[in-house]
């Protein structure tokens, strides 16, 4: 009988696996408006991978690979991006991260921000390289500096959205042992 | 226990999962690489699938948008009632002049008995979404396949130039703006006629270049496109020279690129090209009769025939 029931954890979990692919639409929707034709100077961050690094740092099963993968590929497509590239990227930058996430929990905001800032400068450069090595025209270096800026700044905000509206938080201490006891 | 699993089954399995979804996504990128037109189908199709699923909520959004736009300008009124004063007088002398134009331009019209380009048919569509960024500048019409649109023809708002067409969805297409850094039109700048290429920066006024002779070049002159490349027809008004605080020569758009909502799409048709050069120059030569042929006092060529040899 307790399996029939739907279990509260993993509802929680489809939850914010559902949330993700609304904030990746939301993003995109006003990114689309027809608001400021032609006026926009500074590049919006790239807030699906900001917010994708946010959780899993906090909780690494709300973000499945596939999920990311494909929400940063309709991306790719939708803002005229070469497509596949930022989202390979994205994706190697999201299991680094993973990789990482058990081992952050105890350290202090600030290291946690350098890691996920180290990323996403390796994965604007990577963009580059890439880029460069198939011949591909590229958008200026500024712009695309002024985007990491933008991401990285953002990244702070995000994660402070995340923990305290959205109830993205680090798994405590007693958490651990109620999951260890329902699986 | 639990941490004994996940090392020894679950992370190679995951390490497996994510590497399959990178060489996937690369394959993707590289396949865009190879066979860009397919893939590039797929994304205008995809377009065509996502944005017109958001327009019930990007319509009011737009317009609650320009109510609250609307509404910051009547805290300016007084200065506007102001400023539009002076306009009008203005307005009013540049009236005055228009209509003497008017007149002379009808008289002379009806002397030549011009006729405007009869194949300049227009399609009007509506912008649905601003898919632009920073990076790439570009706007989506609620037109496509569907109303006979083409790749490559020119765009216009009431005024100007706005842009050509790239991407085409069955209702959806996307006009790439003369200000994205993608856009190069061949145009003409008057007085002077010299040729240039208008090559956008993804600045609000793109520069002008390849000018032959810039000394030539004066801020104020008017930019038309000059049909060259056959892709867009002539002397459509682009806009005029400005000079841009980097002194290079750039061009203020005529189009108002502020609210684009209204664009026409020109029907460009194939232009007729020239590929036998020797019929412009001299009528080709009849075929020649068999037979020895006797030059004539006059030059003229004549076959010998039996009998009629005058010896």
């Amino acid at each position: 009988m307790g399996q029939a029931m739907v279990d509260p954890l993993v509802l929680r979990r489809w939850f914010y696996r559902l949330l993700l692919p609304l904030i990746a639409t939301v993003f995109l929707f006003f990114h689309l408006l027809p608001l400021r034709v032609g006026a926009a100077q500074w590049p919006a961050p790239d807030l699906l991978v900001v917010f994708a690094f946010a959780w899993v740092m906090r909780r690494p099963e709300y973000v499945p690979v596939v999920l990311v993968a494909v929400l940063v590929v309709i991306h790719d497509m939708l803002f005229l991006r070469p497509p596949g590239v930022w989202a390979a990227l994205s994706v190697i930058g999201l299991e680094f991260l993973r990789a990482r996430a058990g081992a952050a929990r105890d350290l202090p905001f600030w290291v946690e921000w350098a890691q996920v800032t180290g990323v996403l400068v390796a994965m604007t450069l990577g963009n580059r390289l890439i880029l460069a090595l198939f011949m591909v025209e590229r958008a200026g270096l500024g712009l695309s500096l002024l985007q990491l800026m933008m991401s990285i700044a953002a990244y702070p905000l995000v994660v402070f959205l995340s923990v305290n509206l959205l109830g993205v938080r680090r798994i405590g201490p007693g958490e651990i042992d109620r999951i260890r006891t329902r699986s | 226990m639990d941490r004994n699993i996940n090392d020894t089954y679950i992370r190679p399995v995951r390490r497996l999962l994510v590497g399959l979804v990178v060489l996937v996504l690369m394959g993707l990128f590289i396949l865009w690489r190879i066979d860009s037109p397919r893939v590039e189908q797929f994304r205008a199709a995809l377009v065509d699938r996502i944005v017109p699923s958001f327009e019930w909520a990007l319509v009011p959004v737009t317009r609650v948008a320009g109510m609250v736009e609307g509404f910051q300008s009547y805290n300016r009124i007084y200065e506007q009632n102001q400023e539009l004063r002076r306009e009008l007088r203005q307005m009013q002398a540049w009236k005055e002049a228009a209509l003497q134009l008017e007149q002379k331009n009808a008289r002379l019209l009806s002397l030549n008995n011009v006729r405007l380009d009869p194949k300049l048919t227009h399609v009007t569509g509506v912008v649905l979404a601003d898919s632009g960024s920073p990076f790439r500048q570009s706007v989506l019409l609620n037109v496509g396949e569907r109303d006979g649109i083409k790749d490559g023809w020119a765009t216009m708002d009431g005024i100007g130039l706005v842009g050509r067409i790239s991407g085409v969805g069955r209702t959806t297409s996307r006009v790439i703006l003369l200000t994205d850094s993608n856009s190069r039109i061949p145009v003409t700048i008057q007085p002077s006629g010299q040729r240039a290429m208008l090559s956008g920066d993804n600045t609000a006024a793109p520069p002008l270049e390849f000018v032959e002779n810039p000394e030539l070049i004066r801020p104020g002159d008017r930019v038309v496109t000059s049909g060259d490349g056959g892709l867009f027809p002539a002397d459509l008004l682009v806009g005029q020279v400005v000079l841009g605080p980097d002194r290079r020569s750039r061009v203020a758009l005529a189009a108002d690129y502020g609210r684009l909502s209204y664009l026409r799409v020109l029907r460009s048709h194939a232009t007729e090209t020239v590929d036998d050069p020797g019929s412009l120059i001299a009528p080709i030569p009849p075929a020649l009769p068999l037979g020895p042929v006797l030059p004539l006092a006059d030059g003229l060529l004549l076959p010998v025939t039996n009998g009629a040899g005058d010896g």
